[in-house]
């Protein structure tokens, strides 16, 4: 048994040694019904990135993506979903012969990267920050990546469309509920929502801490915000706006009172992409309807 | 003499159901390569056949290949460690859950997934790389020394001291792993949840060559010790009488379990069930022998764990089921069936 285990072992290691000295890539040929602008395969596991792939008109190369990136809707026909990107795979990746891989630096679990540096693949990862230069900063980094610089227009649409946004004289306070079933979170400092709800004319309601908490119905009712906000399908989750009522503490708030319930679609919200304007001039009118 | 070929026939046979299980695993994934079998593929590898493209190598070798090697060194080693455990205890519940070595493991893992943001760039890169894993190893470890502690006074471990301990080490490590879930960011608290569910994903021939040679020291060691723990059944007293040194075997068989579970733990996160289990149905097949049990708990477990992972990575392909669900959902049954059917003897 101990030389069978030994012999194993050395075996094992000789074989280790040789392939660390190898680093595959890719090179089976490209088969495609449409002609994409280069010939890249990509698999793009960021919301956000996938947004700014698809509206520099690289949409036809994207082979497969993660559970976020629900837009442009027609993906879901033409590249494959790997699901959620902390408990993706490398085997369903290599499965879509990609040349090319785009990632957002904080979603990437380290396995996971550490596997895509060894099968040799192109990776890019891409720093991603919620604010609008941060937003460009992506756009102009993603299109180099997939070799088209024509991003002139997308950068400029955003100023475009947050010019739009109309000043509202009395900021309201917005709290946004991150609903998933029976977990409530709400939203601090340095979320891409309080980033939004900043742009869009509102003041995040909690500020005392950064990312996400769970809801307490007391901080609920400190926080008094104006406006409640829910992703759309989190708010259908928790019952519409009647459960959203229902929620411990938020008839004590000025929202719960006036019945200021808003939601919008997650991946416009949080994406951060080219649809950053258009997200924040639609958040821009649900408020300033919200406060008549 | 006759109980012994009896031994080597039943090893033989599950090695070679081992065998066509690793065999069958391979031709089980997402992965097409181009119509070639997947063992072709791996033959054309290991002849260094040039015509074979870089991915395929990469696939048939490097995840596939990697990750069913990595499922029967696991699975061996955490089955071979409940059964000494058990042993050792004279208990049927013990494992390295049982005595906080996994609960150890889990709060310094789970230290490094939520607070290793603050102090992981002061660490050399390949520690960064595997912070969680090696912080599960210390993490077991330290259990074990703090539970050995305890329990051990004047040279004397008390083995039901032992059991106390591992239960409170685990109460305090759950609740601090609790704290941190509560603080953790939603990202992190994926990454604790899915470490506590256990995955063989991130199997590489790196961390299967570590595995290896964990295995070879341990086993040299604990393989032989069947008799010695046939002996302690008949109680400390009475082994000792029977020229085995009782403290010597207590002190190696927690030290090289927390070695063991410690790696584990390390690689593949908490897969449960695999220590309880597969010593419990070789126990009740073979009587307390430890002669047999010890040696084929190491094959079992290893079939076991390749079975629940080759299900894990396909059957919500192209995502994956945690295995320490699926060990669970298979053992459960298997360990119902059995408790059945040997009612009237338990």
């Amino acid at each position: 048994m101990k030389k069978f285990i030994l012999t194993a072992s050395i075996l094992m290691a000789v074989y280790s040694c040789k392939k660390e000295s190898q680093k595959p890539t890719e090179n089976k040929t490209e088969v495609s019904s449409e002609t994409p602008k280069t010939n890249n395969k990509i698999v793009s596991i960021s919301g956000g990135i996938t947004e700014i792939v698809s509206a520099l008109g690289h949409e036809s190369e994207i082979v497969a993506t993660d559970v976020t990136s629900t837009y442009p809707e027609s993906l879901k026909a033409t590249a494959k979903n790997l699901g959620h990107v902390r408990s993706m795979t490398i085997e369903p990746i290599m499965a879509v012969s990609p040349t090319l891989i785009l990632a957002s630096d904080k979603d990437i679990n380290p396995d996971l990267l550490g596997k895509i540096k060894a099968s040799g693949i192109k990776t890019e990862l891409f720093k991603q920050e919620f604010t609008v230069d941060g937003t460009k900063k992506l756009i102009a980094d993603v299109a180099k990546a997939i070799g088209n610089t024509d991003y002139q227009k997308l950068t400029d649409k955003i100023d475009a469309d947050l010019k739009q946004v109309q000043p509202i004289a009395k900021k309201p306070k917005v709290l946004f509920i991150y609903a998933r079933g029976n977990m409530m979170m709400v939203s601090g400092k340095n979320t891409p929502m309080a980033a939004l709800i900043d742009l869009a004319g509102g003041e995040n309601a909690i500020n005392d801490f950064e990312d996400f908490k769970p809801l307490t119905p007391e901080a609920v009712v400190k926080a008094n915000p104006d406006v409640l906000f829910f992703f759309s399908t989190g708010l259908e989750g928790s019952g519409g706006n009647e459960g959203a009522l229902k929620m411990p503490g938020v008839s004590q708030t000025n929202a719960g009172k006036n019945k200021k319930i808003i939601a919008m679609d997650g991946g416009l919200v949080s994406g951060f992409g080219p649809r950053l304007g258009e997200a924040a001039v639609a958040l821009n009118k649900l408020l300033v309807e919200s406060t008549k | 003499m006759k109980a012994q070929s009896k031994l080597y026939f039943y090893i033989l046979i599950s090695v070679l159901l081992l065998v066509v299980l690793a065999i069958g695993a391979l031709y089980i994934g997402v992965y097409d390569f181009n119509g070639l079998s997947p063992f072709t593929v791996l033959s054309q590898y290991i002849s260094g056949d040039p015509n074979l493209a870089l991915s395929d190598k990469y696939v048939i070798w490097d995840v596939r290949a990697a990750r069913v090697i990595m499922a029967i060194l696991i699975g061996s080693m955490l089955a071979v460690s409940g059964t000494s455990l058990q042993g050792l205890f004279k208990n049927p519940l013990a494992t390295g859950e049982a005595i906080g070595l996994t609960s150890g493991a889990t709060l310094l893992a789970a230290i490094a997934i939520v607070l290793g943001g603050h102090f992981k760039e002061y660490l050399p890169e390949m520690v960064q790389f595997s912070l969680t894993g090696i912080s599960a190893f210390i993490g077991a470890l330290l259990a074990m020394m703090l539970v050995y502690r305890i329990s051990t006074s004047a040279g004397k471990t008390n083995v039901v001291m032992m059991l106390l301990s591992g239960v409170a080490i685990t109460s305090i490590g759950f609740s601090i792993t609790g704290f941190l879930i509560y603080i953790s960011k939603d990202e992190q608290l994926r990454d604790l949840t899915f470490w506590n569910m256990g995955s063989l994903a991130a199997a590489t021939w790196t961390k299967n060559i570590v595995l290896a040679v964990v295995i070879a020291i341990s086993y040299a060691f604990l393989l032989p010790k069947g008799k010695a723990l046939n002996a302690m059944m008949l109680g400390e007293r009475d082994a000792q009488h029977l020229g085995i040194n009782v403290e010597r075997l207590k002190k190696q068989i927690v030290i090289i379990t927390s070695l063991m579970v410690g790696t584990c733990v390390a690689f593949s996160g908490t897969i449960g069930f695999v220590g309880l289990i597969v010593p419990y149905i070789l126990r009740l097949l073979f009587k307390s022998n430890y002669t047999f049990i010890l040696p084929l708990s190491a094959v079992l477990g290893s079939i076991l764990l390749l079975i629940a992972d080759t299900i894990s990575r396909s059957i919500v392909a192209p995502s994956e089921l945690p295995i320490g669900i699926l060990t669970s959902l298979i053992g459960g049954p298997i360990f119902i069936a059995i408790l059945i059917k040997f009612k009237k003897s338990l």
